[in-house]
């Protein structure tokens, strides 16, 4: 449904992805992971054609087959809200202040489905019982202000499936929101899209939130996707050393005699934009370099049931187990 | 600031300074002469065009069109100047005051100052008039008394800044009293926003003087004055268009000229205003 | 909300009261003797105190204020010593057309500054936006009273559409709505292109946030956007400023109707100070001065209607 095939996204500062290489099919979960700065927004923006007019990208991306690099905003418009929808961050600053949120959610119905005012109130309603909002008819009439962060994510869910999309992209969906709350808002994603075969693209840092949410997960890295895996392998048996960094260095209980007093990290930090390095992203913090590392773009490798972009081979990659995650704990 | 005035001296400044340094040349060359005497009548040369004798033309009585613009800069600039110098004067006083003592006294300043917004400018000038009759005198004070609250806000917002940094409670602790450090250190201090507040005061002020002038409230003959050669000019349309231009013309360019001045002044001095008017 | 309410209707009493004093203590206590202003420098003592006895300036300062308001508030400002008609009459009889006036030019202003505003926003860093910028620049540095002249010359000199001033009377609607159409736009096009440049920042300030991202996710067209989402927050600062104005269209209209010799309350005010008549220019003040602080507390609603948020914390 969604085919993407080399797809580069550069700004005037460098480039924000680099030859991206997936495809979502209905019902799919998939999740993308990694730091913030690491293209997994921009990514996101580029497949709803909302990318900032600074941006210039290329590739191939082509949705229900339909190649969208290069189309102007009108065919966009056409494809938003009603075969791929959005949600955001931040629940707080996402809705018009001034609208009552049924006005909102009911907006793109109307616009795009041509229904009338009751058609579309009862259409809100249902989505707004859908999406487990509690008395939605007087939530109907509350101005954002007057919900909960939780409430108003929802709000934010049910406008995004105001047309019945096909694919939800939720760009850290969770990330502003309780512990608690983000956990219910993530199982009402897997419902939803379970229920509705609609794909999701789910954006996090969080990888116990991606695990929740996603059958299959992308990693990525200073704009590369460096690994692609079913989450559940990917989470147990990571292969290119920054997702098995990212894993390493994953907040975990642990017996309390064996607590550290520091959270592991990777050493140093994602280069801006300008300053990322020509070959593999990773070079200079990747704990088994090769010389030629820096210098060549890694090839895109099959690795079980997924690919890794690494100049290591698989067999390396998987005798070099420990060492990797020792270099970051 | 002189070193950051020279560094930095953005387009709409230098623009701003030429326009105001042609007029007030204008002005200034027209206390000690003119083409000709400004009033000099001579009926049998009315209404004549452009000319190397007259560069401007002559009005309905063969006055130089010229010579009374150039006057017209004088009085125009005079009023200017005069009227905001009180008012701003008189307002950065009460601003300052309202900043050090605080209190009550700071609340009845600006409650009065807020007064004086609801109040337009010509309303008070009609008042005057009234009592008084009109006259350029009207004119000054009823402008000068507008700009009392403009410049009592903009004095206290800053002296209240400058009453909290380490200096000024250095020189507290010194025992100088509060008169004593509004001098000395916070009028230095705010001098820089009130500058810019005056510049962009001078803009209106040459604006109301026009217009109070225009409608016989100001300048009174044979005072020269660019709104009372409109109003003489709007009664002859139909027969000389031209007399009409060149007085709203030098108006216009006046303004612009103190506009552009003052907002690069503002660019200069502070950042953060000028970031926040060009979002 | 009752409460805000409550506090600002309270706030524009006490303003117009203030505002009262002030312009009774300008007319009557600054001149020493009110009589001496109305004759003239040449009148004769006995003549004066006549005048005195006649408009009852013997009475202390106080209970003149007293009466004067107490007058007021039924609409009754005195005899008007020029036209020997109630001044309420004579009032009464210019407001319509100072109001009409008035609000054809806020409305004016309101329209032309709001469209041009937003769509320079929307052209940001743009010819479109450029091209308004500098307009309203331009504008901004008109005095009106010359634009006026300037519309006169072109629409009725020259190409003689319009007329260049006098008003026929409201028994001919269309030659009189003919007759505001250059006072109007006189009036208006300073004070849009000041709000054109308002709107212009405050919508730029909203096209920045997460929601306008959100509308455009949800395929809400480019201009949808603009104008159902984007323009009405931008209101809420807008508004602010649109109350300002109004009491600069206020004042401006006694230019304007100078300038195109309209019969409104600008035009009675000169004629009053011309005849000396002080207590109708009294009256006409604070007439002015009434709708300027009126205009202001409409303004201070309009936030409640425009911004649900205000409600509940004003609650």
């Amino acid at each position: 449904m969604i085919g993407v095939e080399g797809l580069s996204v550069h700004f005037n500062a460098g480039c924000a992805v680099r030859d991206a290489q997936f495809a979502i099919a209905p019902g799919d979960r998939v999740g993308v992971v990694g730091e913030s700065g690491c293209g997994k927004s921009v990514l996101a923006l580029s497949l709803m054609g909302m990318l900032p007019e600074t941006a210039r990208m290329s590739g191939s991306l082509k949705i229900d087959g339909v190649e969208m690099a290069g189309s102007d905003e009108a065919a966009w418009r056409n494809l938003r809200a009603r075969r791929l929808a959005m949600i955001f961050q931040e629940p707080m600053s996402a809705l018009n202040p001034l609208r009552r949120v049924g006005e909102t959610v009911m907006e793109p119905m109307r616009v795009h489905l041509g229904l009338s005012r009751a058609d579309a109130r009862r259409k809100a309603l249902a989505l707004f019982e859908e999406t487990g909002i509690p008395e939605p008819e007087q939530r109907f009439r509350q101005f954002p202000h007057e919900l909960s962060g939780g409430q108003r994510q929802r709000v934010l869910i049910a406008l995004a499936l105001a047309c019945d999309p096909d694919v939800l992209i939720a760009d850290e969906p969770t990330t502003a929101l309780d512990a608690n709350v983000a956990l219910r808002i993530i199982t009402l994603l897997v419902e939803l899209s379970k229920r509705r075969n609609m794909a999701l693209l789910f954006i996090s840092h969080d990888l116990e939130a991606v695990r929740r949410a996603t059958t299959r997960v992308m990693i990525m890295y200073g704009g590369d996707i460096v690994e692609q895996a079913p989450t559940q392998s990917l989470l147990v048996a990571p292969a290119h050393p920054y997702a098995r960094g990212l894993l390493a260095t994953r907040p975990r209980f642990r017996p309390a005699r064996q607590r550290d007093l520091r959270l592991p990290t990777i050493p140093g930090a994602v280069p801006p934009l300008k300053d990322l390095p020509i070959g593999c992203r990773f070079s200079g913090r990747c704990p088994v370099e090769l010389a030629h590392c820096r210098e060549q773009a890694p090839p895109r490798r099959t690795q079980g049931s997924g690919t890794v972009a690494c100049h290591h081979t698989g067999e390396v990659l998987a005798g070099h187990a420990r060492p990797i995650e020792k270099a970051f704990v | 600031m002189i070193r950051r005035f020279a560094t930095a001296v953005p387009a709409n400044t230098a623009i701003g300074a030429v326009l105001l340094a042609v007029v007030l040349c204008a002005a200034l060359l027209s206390l000690v002469w003119t083409p000709y005497p400004y009033a000099e009548m001579n009926i049998a040369g009315k209404f004549q065009g452009m000319s190397s004798e007259h560069w401007l033309g002559t009005d309905q009585y063969g006055r130089d069109v010229l010579s009374q613009l150039m006057a017209g800069a004088a009085s125009s600039m005079a009023v200017a100047f005069i009227a905001v110098g009180l008012g701003g004067l008189t307002g950065a006083a009460l601003g300052m005051v309202a900043a050090s003592v605080g209190g009550v006294t700071d609340d009845a300043i600006m409650r009065l100052g807020d007064l004086g917004f609801a109040f337009p400018a010509l309303l008070f000038a009609i008042m005057l008039a009234a009592v008084f009759g009109p006259s350029l005198g009207v004119a000054i004070v009823a402008i000068a008394f507008i700009n009392v609250p403009v410049f009592a806000r903009v004095a206290r917002a800053a002296a209240i800044q400058v009453w909290t940094r380490d200096f000024v409670l250095a020189a507290r602790a010194a025992g100088v009293g509060s008169f004593g450090i509004s001098m000395q250190h916070v009028l230095p201090n705010i001098a820089a926003p009130l500058i810019v507040q005056a510049t962009i005061e001078f803009a209106v002020a040459i604006l109301a003087e026009a217009a109070l002038s225009y409608l016989g409230l100001g300048a009174q003959p044979p005072l020269p004055s660019w709104g009372r050669m409109l109003a003489e000019a709007q009664t002859l349309l139909y027969l000389a268009p031209q007399l009409a231009i060149y007085p709203g013309l030098c108006i216009v360019v006046t303004v612009i000229g103190f506009g552009m001045l003052g907002d690069g002044l503002r660019d200069m001095t502070d950042p953060r205003l000028s970031k926040e008017r060009a979002a | 909300m009752q409460y805000f309410l409550f506090r600002r209707t309270i706030g524009f009493v006490l303003t117009l009261l203030a505002v009262s004093v002030i312009v009774f203590a300008v007319m009557n206590i600054l001149p020493g003797d009110p009589a001496l202003t109305i004759l003239g420098l040449d009148s004769t003592e006995d003549a004066r105190a006549a005048l005195r006895l006649e408009l009852g300036l013997d009475a202390p300062v106080a209970s003149r204020y007293l009466e004067w308001m107490s007058g007021a508030v039924h609409g009754d400002f005195g005899q008007s010593y020029a036209w020997s008609v109630p001044v309420g009459e004579l009032i009464a009889e210019r407001l319509p057309l100072t109001l009409s006036l008035a609000l054809s030019g806020m409305l004016f202003t309101m329209i032309l500054g709001l469209v041009m505003g937003v769509l320079a926003a929307a052209d940001h860093r743009r010819f479109g936006d450029w091209g308004v910028m500098f307009v309203s620049q331009l504008g901004i540095a008109l005095p009106a009273f010359w634009l006026s002249i300037l519309l006169v010359l072109l629409f009725a000199v020259k190409l003689r559409w319009l007329p260049p001033g006098g008003f026929p009377g409201w028994d001919e609607p269309l030659a009189a709505m003919r007759a505001l159409v250059l006072p109007t736009i006189a009036l208006g096009l300073v004070q849009s292109a000041v709000l054109a440049r308002v709107t212009r920042s405050a919508a730029l300030e909203i096209m920045r946030q997460d929601f306008v991202r959100t509308a455009r996710a949800a395929g809400l067209g480019r201009s949808r956007i603009l104008w159902r989402h984007v323009l009405p927050n931008a209101l809420v600062p807008i508004v602010t400023i649109i109350g300002m104005q109004f009491a600069a269209l206020v004042t401006g209209t006694i230019i304007i109707e100078n300038v195109f010799y309209l019969p409104g309350l600008g035009r009675l005010t000169f004629q009053a100070i011309a005849n000396r008549d002080l207590f109708t220019v009294q009256a006409l003040v604070l007439m002015f001065a009434a709708i300027v602080i009126a205009g202001n507390f409409v303004v201070d609603v309009a936030y409640l209607l425009i911004d649900p948020r205000l409600k509940g914390r004003m609650r």
